[in-house]
Parts: structure tokens; C-alpha cells; sequence
């Protein structure tokens, strides 16, 4: 255990590194909220759009900073680090899980200010009902981070990486109900993009963003299921798999 | 000026584009996915609003997103700069047979040549999408793109030689990249923005993704009636580009002198 915290506090030293990164990060995360989420809320009748997207947020800014370890690892493969890292006094598998769960705590604490933005526009939640957006956000912090290492290992082209994450990027968020309401994805099904539809159904992007709507948004639209949580769990366990065995695997064949 | 040795400065910058291919396949998914996903879904949610002032917000959008993807690729030529100063190339650069201020024109054309040539297959996927109503209305507004996309890259050279920290120029082009779509009709029509707040409305009326967005829509025929005289918008964007192409050539000459960008 203390070889795992001694990996996740080097990869939490690491993403003060990229500060300004972060910044530039929060001031499009916030004016999304602020001057687009406004302005589409004047648009569409639909919803209440800035408090629909608030959530939505919350879950973009997750995914981006939970995705920045990967980079990070396809820097380090390219460089050959793993080499020093290898070196270190801990276990290849200790090493592999204390990255995956340093990503997904990277991606909490970038997206706390945006969660506690949520809190103050829309309203608190009860404890239970924090403790499981807490959970929730967390299992797919992992499975995020677990997605973004897995492409990380599997090139050295820090250009492949790049692609791969943006194509993994846009599949996940523009089909999901992280920018609009699952009610308005079903469009696609007019224009033969059907498998779309059910993709987004089941995209843990839109169950945890539409559990934490669940819970702030007092909408009957939105209501609590378990199977929410599930889907994230499933996603984050087979993710965060899949990663460690693949960083693992990574160290030993190089 | 030699326009040979001008024009060796152009093709560099033009080459050197190539080596962002995999940069450049990803813009280009990001605007299939934002015309296939976002544009379509969006315009479903919108469409009373889309009705209100008459347009399709489909079509609308997909104009929106492909002056985005022109401002993002022009900004490119910035990152270059930057990359140029912290890896020595710029004393590479000062040893060549061309003179400071053909390499300084050079780089601000090369910067927004590229990113029009980057940009025109999507232009053509856009217009075949679009439409073309008048084939003069949309030779200016072609024509007054590529006025916009030469300040952009005017823009984003002065921001490269103005900082000398990677650090400030990541968080500027990141904020202004930020502020600058969100606050401009690339998305939406200026009418919901100053619904949303009165003072976006005012910064949206000053910004050059405005005007550019706002004349490829009027090129297109996508909007009939634009909130400003189709002239105005062209005198805007010539401001623009004056501006900051002469801007950009003067700080990056001054820069080049005596080694300040170590």
C-alpha cells in the first residue's frame, strides 16, 4: 500500500507540473458554463440548459484531467523512464495500480471546484446523495484514467496516441447526455445512426452524468437507478484491468 | 523584397504543416463529429429558436465550425514560433539569404496560407452541405476568409514573440481560444446572445470569428440578411488583418534583434 501512495504522490507532483495546462483547462470549462450553456439556454425550450449542463461539466472536466496520465505514460515509454521507474523498490503490478489510481484521483481533484460550482448553482445534495456522486465520479475517474493508459501503452507515437484520444474523446462525450438530454440523441435514430443511440444509452459519461442530475436537479426525468452506478462500476473495473495489465506487461517486454 | 526568397519562407512554414498530420487527422474528426453528432442532435433541441430567425441551425453550424476549424489552424503557426526560439532554430533562420523582414512576411503568409489549405477539402465538404446561392457573394466571403485567416496567424505570432514563457503563451491561446468562439456567432446567432447578456452581444459585435462566420454565411446563403452590411464585415476583417499582420511582422523583427527571444 505504501508503494502504491508513494506512485500516486510522484503523479500528483507531476500534474502541478502542468499548471498552466490546468488553468487554460478551467477558463473553457467555465466559459462553456458561462457564456454557451447561457446563451443555449435562451435557445432551447427543451430544457433548462445551463442547469442540464451544469452536471455535464462536472463529468468533462473529470474526463479531461483523468485523461492526462496517459499522456504522461506515452511520454515516459517514449523517453524509456520506465526504466528508472522500474529501478524503484516496488512491484510491477504496485507500480501499474498506483498510475491507474493516480489518474483517477488527478481527475477528482481537477473537477471538485467544477462539482462544488454545481452545488452552489443548483443546489447541495444530502450526504448519502454525496457520498454516491463521490463514489460514482471516482469509479469513472478510474475507468477514465484506465482508458487513457491503456492507449497510452499500446504506441510509442505520441502523434497515434494524440488521434486515438481524440476519436475516443469525441465518440464518448458527442454520445452521451453530457452536452443534451437522451430524449434529443434518439434524432439519430432518423438518420441510420441507431447503434449511436444505444451507445450513448449505455456510455458511463451518461450515467454518472445523468446520476448527479438525478440528485440536483429534482426533475422527473431524472431519478436515481442503481444500474447507474453499476454501468460506471463495470466500466471502471474492466478499464482499470485492462490498464494495469497492459502497464504491466508494457514494462516487462521493454 | 525578393518574392523568390519570400516565397522560400511560405513553402518552409507550408512543409512544415505536414509534420502535424496526425494533429491535423484529429481536427479532422473533431469536425465530422461536430457536424454528424452535435450539429444534428443540437438542432433537434433548437429548433423553435432556429425558426424564430429563420434559419436552419444545422447549416448554421456547420459554417460556425468551419471558421473554428480555420481559426485553430491558422493559430498554429504560433506553437511553431515558440518551438523555433526554445530549440535554436531562430539562429538557423538569421543565417539564411533572406532578410529579416522577407522571413517576418514569410511566416505570417506561410502561417495563413496553410491553414487555408488545410481547411479547404472542409470547405468543400461544408459547401456541398451549404449550398451556394450566389457565386459572388461567396467569392467574397471566400475572399475575406483568407484576410481572416492571415490575421490569425498575425495574432498568434505576436502572442508567440510577446511571451517568453511557454507557460503564458499555453494559458493565453488556451483562455483566449476560450473566450474568443464562445463569444462570437460561430455558434449562435448574436440575437440569442444578447438575450443571454447584453454585454456578450457587444464583445460578439467586435470579433472577428463574427464577421468571418457571419460573411461565409451570407457567402453560402445560409443567412439572407446579415445583422451588418456584408461590407462592413469585409472592412472589419481587412482591419484585423492589417492590424495584426503589421503588428505581428514589427514585434517579430524586433525580437529577432540582438537574441531577445532567449
Amino acid at each position: 500500500m505504501k508503494a502504491i501512495l508513494h506512485v500516486i504522490e510522484y503523479d500528483f507532483r507531476n500534474f502541478f507540473r502542468f499548471r498552466w495546462f490546468v488553468i487554460g483547462l478551467i477558463a473553457m470549462n467555465l466559459a462553456d458554463l458561462f457564456i454557451s450553456a447561457v446563451v443555449f439556454t435562451q435557445m432551447t425550450s427543451v430544457v433548462d440548459y445551463f442547469r442540464f449542463f451544469a452536471p455535464g461539466l462536472a463529468v468533462v472536466g473529470l474526463f479531461a484531467s483523468a485523461f492526462m496520465i496517459g499522456r504522461e505514460i506515452n511520454m515516459e515509454v517514449r523517453r524509456e523512464i520506465h526504466h528508472y521507474m522500474l529501478s524503484l523498490p516496488m512491484t510491477r503490478t504496485e507500480l501499474a495500480v498506483g498510475r491507474v489510481l493516480a489518474g483517477g484521483l488527478r481527475g477528482m481533484l481537477y473537477m471538485t471546484p467544477l462539482l462544488i460550482t454545481n452545488f452552489v448553482v443548483l443546489r447541495f445534495p444530502s450526504l448519502p446523495q454525496l457520498l454516491l456522486i463521490l463514489l460514482t465520479l471516482l469509479l469513472l475517474a478510474i475507468g477514465i484514467s484506465g482508458v487513457s493508459i491503456s492507449i497510452a501503452v499500446s504506441t510509442t507515437s505520441f502523434e497515434k496516441f494524440v488521434t486515438a484520444r481524440g476519436v475516443v474523446y469525441y465518440m464518448l462525450f458527442f454520445c452521451s447526455s453530457v452536452f443534451y438530454p437522451l430524449s434529443v440523441i434518439q434524432v439519430l435514430n432518423t438518420k441510420g445512426l441507431g447503434p449511436l443511440v444505444t451507445f450513448a444509452q449505455v456510455n458511463p459519461l451518461t450515467n454518472g452524468s445523468d446520476l448527479i442530475r438525478s440528485f440536483l436537479l429534482d426533475s422527473p426525468e431524472y431519478v436515481f437507478s442503481p444500474l447507474m452506478l453499476l454501468n460506471v462500476a463495470i466500466f471502471c473495473g474492466i478499464f482499470a484491468l485492462l490498464a494495469t495489465l497492459a502497464y504491466a506487461k508494457i514494462l516487462e517486454r521493454q | 523584397m525578393g518574392l523568390r526568397r519570400l516565397w522560400f519562407v511560405i513553402e518552409r512554414d507550408l512543409r512544415m504543416f505536414i509534420q502535424y498530420k496526425f494533429l491535423l487527422i484529429m481536427r479532422a474528426i473533431w469536425f465530422v463529429a461536430q457536424v454528424a453528432l452535435f450539429g444534428l442532435i443540437v438542432n433537434k433541441m433548437v429548433q423553435d429558436a432556429a425558426t424564430e430567425v429563420g434559419i436552419s441551425y444545422f447549416n448554421y453550424y456547420v459554417a460556425g465550425v468551419t471558421i473554428i476549424t480555420l481559426y485553430s489552424t491558422a493559430m498554429f503557426i504560433g506553437y511553431d514560433i515558440f518551438e523555433e526560439a526554445e530549440h535554436g532554430v531562430f539562429e538557423y533562420l538569421l543565417t539564411l539569404p533572406v532578410s529579416r523582414r522577407e522571413l517576418v512576411l514569410g511566416r505570417s503568409i506561410g502561417g495563413g496560407l496553410r491553414s487555408f489549405i488545410y481547411v479547404g477539402p472542409l470547405l468543400v465538404v461544408s459547401l456541398f452541405i451549404l449550398g451556394v446561392s450566389n457565386p459572388i457573394y461567396l467569392l467574397v466571403a471566400v475572399a475575406s476568409l483568407f484576410l481572416f485567416a492571415f490575421g490569425v496567424s498575425g495574432m498568434s505570432i505576436t502572442l508567440a514573440v510577446a511571451m517568453k514563457s511557454g507557460d503564458k503563451f499555453d494559458i493565453v491561446t488556451g483562455v483566449l481560444d476560450a473566450l474568443i468562439v464562445r463569444l462570437s456567432t460561430t455558434m449562435y446567432p448574436v440575437l440569442y446572445l444578447q438575450r443571454a447578456m447584453p454585454a456578450y452581444a457587444s464583445i460578439a459585435n467586435f470579433n472577428p470569428l463574427t464577421y468571418a462566420s457571419d460573411l461565409f454565411r451570407w457567402g453560402t446563403g445560409v443567412e439572407g440578411v446579415l445583422q451588418f452590411s456584408p461590407l462592413v464585415g469585409v472592412l472589419g476583417l481587412f482591419v484585423f488583418f492589417f492590424a495584426f499582420t503589421f503588428v505581428g511582422v514589427v514585434f517579430y523583427e524586433r525580437r529577432l534583434e540582438g537574441g531577445s527571444w532567449e
